[in-house]
């Protein structure tokens, strides 16, 4: 194995192969608190990649309720009961993760610490749907500030993982890492169908085809990338939760980056599991409502402070600006600024894309109108 | 006299064991028939000279088989002049023959040196250079081929699918796009790979020089047919003549089983090394 750095860990680890980053890599923001399980993005992947057959069991992207769902079943609390635990230490300020990746505590034969899931694990997609973390007593009501158990909703793609698993376990070399984008492709030309990605990837989202003998996977809509668009499941979000992008490792990130804003500076978007040690390129805003405890063992160490950034957001304007180009146009934004109350996001060569005002024009209509000489009551 | 009648009976019996127990060669002798047949319980197999072949944990290159499974597979071979079939028999109970997660196939194969040479190749599926050939056979492209559907409810029986776009009501009178409209979800097909079928033969010709590069062979020329015994499989497999094996020039030949029920695919499986291949 090679000694590879894996900035999400804060240090080095072993991996497959040596590091080779490409010239950009393609990554994404979801803002979970925005998600409202719609599954309109799982429709829109579904529709245009896996409507074919031994693809029916197939969701390139789901949306899961969290802490119950997971698709396919248990796929993140298997792999953790594997895993020696997470501990993260601190070194000159900066967290290390100092537990051992799916690669250092792969088993003796295997490429990679994995498991495999039986198609019964696909059977049931929205499992823990809405299902809160505790029980409602009977008689229970909304309080708010929050007292209430918690859920909330996870969507996930492919991350396509700067140290991918599914490409270190495939023994035949037929998943590669386009060097131009970082997008993480099965060749279906050299897939044999051993399903060891299926076992190597611990987000397990690679899919075995029975009727191709292949696995497939997200391809993150390349062939809308390579034209400047985002991804079917970011471009049909109605929450407009996602923005896709390029990220910079942290030494080169660029304020007018939006992905490198919100991950490199600002930290409010963190990568999920990071312990697993792949360098997830999808980056989660964590939900502001569920108790810490439970999202930093998912998304690091770093979820309280990004909580903390998260509702202090209307204090932010930067932040405030750039949450608001989230959905904003179908194009990728590679740049974008705030002027004044407004958001504008830009194309590399800094042409601007969408702008978005983030402050609406408020109006206190007096309860008394002078007009038509009425009182009219104040509804929210 | 009633001793000696005990005793004719016995020598009876002893005789006609000794006809039914085959003892095993070292080497893969391959007889020569006049017609080949793709049929394990042809009985023209009775005649042939029997190779028990002993297997052994491929355990080079990750990912590695670390419990052994199959411990022997019982070979024959014939020849007609031009193709040469093997016969492969040996002990799995279940039968895996369904695709699907975490599901993997029965299957075995056997490996030539593509070319004839004192200084043959290394038996883990050769080397730079010295490439072999592999004519692998699986149990699912067996059921196939005999007819069993090429579809998910022949894999999961119950279940229900609303639609697939192939089969949309405005393309029903037009085939081709139908037919490219099912390509588009299907990119193995799409791009040719003959794995991905659909399947006119339960065997692929493959070439490697070495573990990691087993790649389709430029032509497809095996054929076989499997048949589940009641502990296991007989197999076999016919493929063209090796170039230049004769009787004066022996070859060599190394077999391969897996167990899908004990997640045996890919480089997770049990081999042999080269066993002499000597025409009778």
């Amino acid at each position: 194995m090679a000694r590879v750095n894996n900035w999400q860990l804060g240090r080095e680890m072993s991996y497959w192969y040596p590091e080779s980053r490409p010239q950009k890599q393609f990554a994404a923001v979801f803002d979970t608190n925005k998600c409202i399980a719609c599954q309109t993005c799982t429709l829109a992947c579904k529709t245009t990649w896996t409507s074919g057959k031994g693809q029916e069991y197939m969701l390139w992207n789901n949306v899961e309720s969290k802490p119950y769902g997971s698709y396919p079943l248990a796929w993140d609390l298997n792999l953790l009961s594997l895993l020696d635990g997470q501990n993260w230490g601190e070194e000159n300020g900066q967290s290390v993760y100092k537990g051992s990746t799916i690669f250092e505590s792969a088993p003796a034969g295997e490429r990679v610490l994995g498991w495999r899931p039986e198609d019964e694990d696909y059977a049931y997609p929205n499992v823990g749907e809405d299902d809160c973390a505790g029980g409602i007593e009977h008689g229970a009501s909304i309080e708010i500030p929050h007292a209430m158990a918690w859920f909330y909703y996870l969507a996930r793609i492919c991350n396509h993982c700067t140290y991918p698993g599914c490409l270190a376990s495939c023994p035949r070399g037929s998943i590669y890492k386009r060097p131009e984008d970082g997008i993480v492709l099965v060749d279906q030309n050299r897939c044999r169908g051993y399903q060891e990605c299926v076992r190597g990837c611990p987000y397990k989202k690679v899919f075995f085809n029975p009727m191709t003998s292949t696995s497939e996977k997200c391809i993150a809509c390349y062939p809308k990338i390579e034209q400047g668009l985002s991804p079917q499941c970011f471009a049909n979000c109605i929450g407009k939760i996602r923005v896709a992008g390029f990220i910079n490792t942290p030494d080169k990130a660029e304020a007018d980056n939006p992905i490198d804003y919100l991950v490199h500076i600002k930290k409010v978007a963190l990568p999920l599991f990071p312990q697993f040690g792949l360098e997830p390129n999808v980056y989660y805003i964590p939900p502001i409502h569920v108790p810490t405890a439970f999202t930093r063992q998912m998304f690091g160490p770093g979820t309280d402070k990004a909580v903390e950034i998260y509702r202090n957001a209307p204090n932010d304007q930067d932040l405030t600006s750039l949450l608001g180009l989230f959905g904003s146009t179908e194009a990728i934004m590679r740049k974008w600024k705030r002027v004044g109350d407004k958001a504008i996001g830009m194309d590399e060569n800094g042409k601007e894309l969408v702008n978005v005002p983030f402050k609406e024009p408020v109006h206190i209509r007096p309860a008394y109108d002078k007009l038509y000489q009425i009182t009219r009551t104040n509804c929210p | 006299m009633r001793f000696i009648t005990w005793l004719t009976i016995l020598a009876l019996l002893f005789a006609t064991s000794c006809t039914k127990v085959q003892v095993p060669t070292v080497e893969v002798n391959v007889t020569q028939v006049k017609e080949l047949t793709l049929d394990p319980n042809a009985a023209v197999w009775d005649a042939v000279s029997l190779h028990a072949s002993k297997m052994i944990l491929q355990d080079l290159v990750e990912p590695r088989l670390l419990e052994p499974s199959t411990p022997e597979v019982m070979v024959k071979a014939i020849t007609n002049g031009s193709e040469i079939a093997f016969r492969l028999e040996w002990l799995d109970e279940s039968q895996s023959d369904m695709p699907g997660p975490r599901h993997f196939i029965d299957g075995c194969a056997v490996q030539l040196p593509s070319k004839l040479d004192p200084n043959v190749p290394a038996p883990q599926m050769g080397e730079v250079g010295k490439t072999v050939e592999i004519s692998y056979w699986r149990a699912d492209w067996q059921a196939i081929v005999e007819g069993r559907a090429d579809n998910i409810n022949a894999i999961y029986p119950n279940a229900s699918i609303d639609h697939y776009p192939a089969e949309a009501k405005p393309l029903e009178n037009n085939p081709q796009a139908q037919a490219e409209t099912a390509a588009r979800y299907a990119p193995a097909r799409a791009l040719g790979s003959r794995r991905s079928g659909p399947r006119e033969q339960p065997v692929e010709d493959l070439i490697a020089e070495g573990p990691s590069t087993l790649s389709p062979a430029p032509n497809s020329f095996s054929k076989g047919k499997g048949v589940k015994t009641a502990k296991g499989w007989a197999v076999v497999i016919s493929r063209p003549m090796p170039t230049g094996f004769s009787a004066a020039t022996p070859s060599q030949i190394a077999f391969a089983v897996w167990e899908g029920s004990h997640i045996e695919v890919g480089a997770r499986k049990m081999r042999t090394g080269w066993v002499p291949l000597i025409l009778k």
